[in-house]
């Protein structure tokens, strides 16, 4: 379960002046997620979307609001008074609140994020980019349930197998295609068992039949956490309208400047869904006028 | 990786070893680089030998050549390679060990470069060879001025370069392993340094070249031993073989280092090569 209270994000930037001036980039935002849920946000480039993903993420700190995971606050929340602020200051003088810490490794949230394109360490192989995750992941146990190095090279294998990557253990991400690179994202999203994929255009550096098979082995692999104790959520980030409909649960329509929520569209339809059926395409309309109304201040669409 | 290949052992290093050579010396051995190459070379024999230019300027290859075996033979000269390689290495250890980690931290964290920019920004605009009177002054002639010279012009460069390298690391690389709930330190060591690995080599390369260049100073400056030692010599005695030999012997220590160096980089970024 995720919960976003009153989220809000400002900015300063420099106008064309070259003057200090505020942004706000996100506008108090609530949302509740409950557990196994695909939840898209859709909306004009530059409204916020990716920000609020980051915040949820816990790699930006909301100006306002809290993010609470399980009931968990993902991040403390900011300072409130002078004698908060003081102390805030002194704790983080030399490291960044968002840091893990300085020399220990600690996963503080069941979280997994995939980029689209910076997805996967280009440095490392297939198998190693899994088993980094993985020791990451196993970094706040204690010694004794740790993975030996054996098992997290088998789970890393078995991983990449389900995501149709089988062979591509000793491959460097320069070797994949794309898509494949976007599997391999995947995969080690997976591979830690999280409960929440955040996703960040997933698939919008892939070409269009890459990306219908990608869709489609998301749901799968969606849908074989649901009969598990830990059912996933996953929450995406999207320009691609009828990739939101045919994958989630319910599309979040974000308006820009300030990026603020304009509507939630349950996506009721029964799964697996035609990507082309009537009902769909019907969403998909009713969402691109929505968005149209935002990019052209103008449109018969009234709420 | 290495599949089809012996793993360890001898006859690993011996093909390590081939690996480097085909890689060090493919270059030299293209037919257009030929082509180029020995016209040159029979240009140097035969030019002075024309009296084209008068050989007491440009002596003649075989004559370098002789110069080459003489001092090899009697004027010791693979000791003072070995004295002035011994220095450099020493230089190049220290300057390396405190500039990268160095380079690390600046680009890690905003506050520590807040501290030490600055200072590195004051002192590198000096030219290395300006150090050099403080130097005779501070450490007088001897080893560890030779090796306070090298370790000045090999700092910087790796210094910056390392810098430059982590702090262009791309934020979302950062991110992607922060969410799997890395450190600082396991992001350092796995992300920062990688994402730089390329600028390190880089700059180590820039740090071989202004170390022998301050070789050569420091020596000519003073010293009993080394190959800018002999340089100098040769200088004083109007020795111009000589100087040649020495020329290429610097030379080809510089494209030797800057080799090895290469087939680090191609050996431990192996993520690269297939672009």
């Amino acid at each position: 379960m995720i919960e976003a209270r009153g989220i809000g994000k400002f900015f300063s930037v420099v106008n064309d002046k070259g003057l200090a001036e505020g942004l706000t980039a996100v506008l108090n935002v609530s949302l509740a997620i409950p557990d196994g849920r695909i939840v898209s946000l859709v909306g004009p480039s530059g409204c916020g979307k990716s920000t609020f993903l980051e915040i949820l993420a816990g790699l930006q700190a909301p100006s306002d609001g809290e993010i609470r995971i399980d009931g968990k606050l993902v991040l403390e929340p900011l300072p409130s008074t002078r004698k908060e602020m003081e102390d805030y200051k002194r704790r983080y003088r030399f490291i960044s609140p968002l840091a893990n810490g300085v020399f220990r490794d600690r996963p503080k949230h069941d979280i997994a994020m995939i980029f689209q394109d910076y997805a996967v360490f280009p440095w490392m192989t297939a198998r190693q980019n899994i088993v980094f995750a993985l020791k990451l992941r196993s970094a706040g146990k204690r010694r004794s349930e740790r993975p030996s190095r054996a098992e997290m090279a088998e789970k890393a294998r078995f991983h990449l197998a389900r995501v149709g990557l089988a062979g591509a253990d000793n491959k460097y991400p320069s070797q994949l295609s794309g898509g494949m690179r976007q599997r391999l994202a995947l995969a080690r999203a997976l591979a830690v068992e999280p409960k929440i994929i955040l996703m960040d255009e997933p698939f919008a550096a892939v070409d269009a039949l890459a990306r219908e098979k990608l869709q489609d082995d998301l749901l799968r692999l969606w849908g074989e956490t649901l009969e598990s104790p830990r059912p996933v959520i996953i929450v995406m980030v999207t320009h691609d309208v009828p990739e939101a409909v045919y994958l989630s649960d319910e599309v979040i329509v974000f308006s820009p400047c300030p990026g603020t929520i304009r509507n939630r569209i349950p996506v009721d339809i029964p799964r697996p869904r035609a990507r082309t059926g009537p009902a769909s395409v019907e969403l998909q309309e009713r969402i691109y006028a929505m968005l149209e109304y935002d990019i052209n201040q103008e449109s018969e669409y009234s709420i | 990786m290495n599949d089809g290949f012996e793993t360890r052992g001898i006859r690993r290093f011996l093909w390590e070893i081939g690996g480097f050579l085909k890689n060090a010396l493919g270059n030299f051995f293209s037919p257009g680089f030929l082509c180029l190459f020995v016209p040159l070379l029979l240009l140097w024999e035969f030019l002075p030998r024309l009296d084209v230019i008068p050989e007491s300027l440009l002596p003649r290859l075989s004559t370098v050549a002789a110069a080459f075996v003489d001092m090899l033979l009697r004027k010791q000269l693979p000791l003072h390679i070995l004295y002035s390689l011994g220095r450099f290495f020493a230089a190049f250890g220290i300057a390396v060990a405190l500039a990268v980690p160095l380079g690390l931290l600046m680009g890690w964290n905003l506050k520590i470069r807040a501290i030490l920019l600055p200072l590195w920004q004051l002192l590198s605009p000096i030219p290395p060879p300006a150090w050099v009177p403080m130097t005779i002054i501070v450490f007088g002639i001897g080893t560890n001025m030779h090796i306070f010279l090298m370790f000045i012009g090999i700092f910087y460069p790796v210094l910056f370069n390392t810098y430059q390298g982590i702090k262009d690391t791309d934020p979302r690389f950062l991110a992607s392993a922060r969410v799997f709930g890395a450190s600082e330190l396991t992001l350092l060591r796995k992300v920062y340094f990688w994402h730089a690995f390329g600028s390190i080599i880089m700059s180590l390369k820039t740090g071989v070249s202004m170390g022998l260049v301050m070789l050569v100073i420091g020596e000519a400056y003073g010293g009993r031993m080394g190959i800018g030692y002999l340089l100098g010599q040769a200088k004083d005695y109007f020795l111009i073989p000589d100087m040649m030999v020495c020329m290429a012997v610097t030379g080809f220590i510089g494209w030797f280092l800057i080799e090895v160096l290469k087939y680090v980089e191609i050996k431990l970024a192996v993520w690269k090569v297939g672009r």
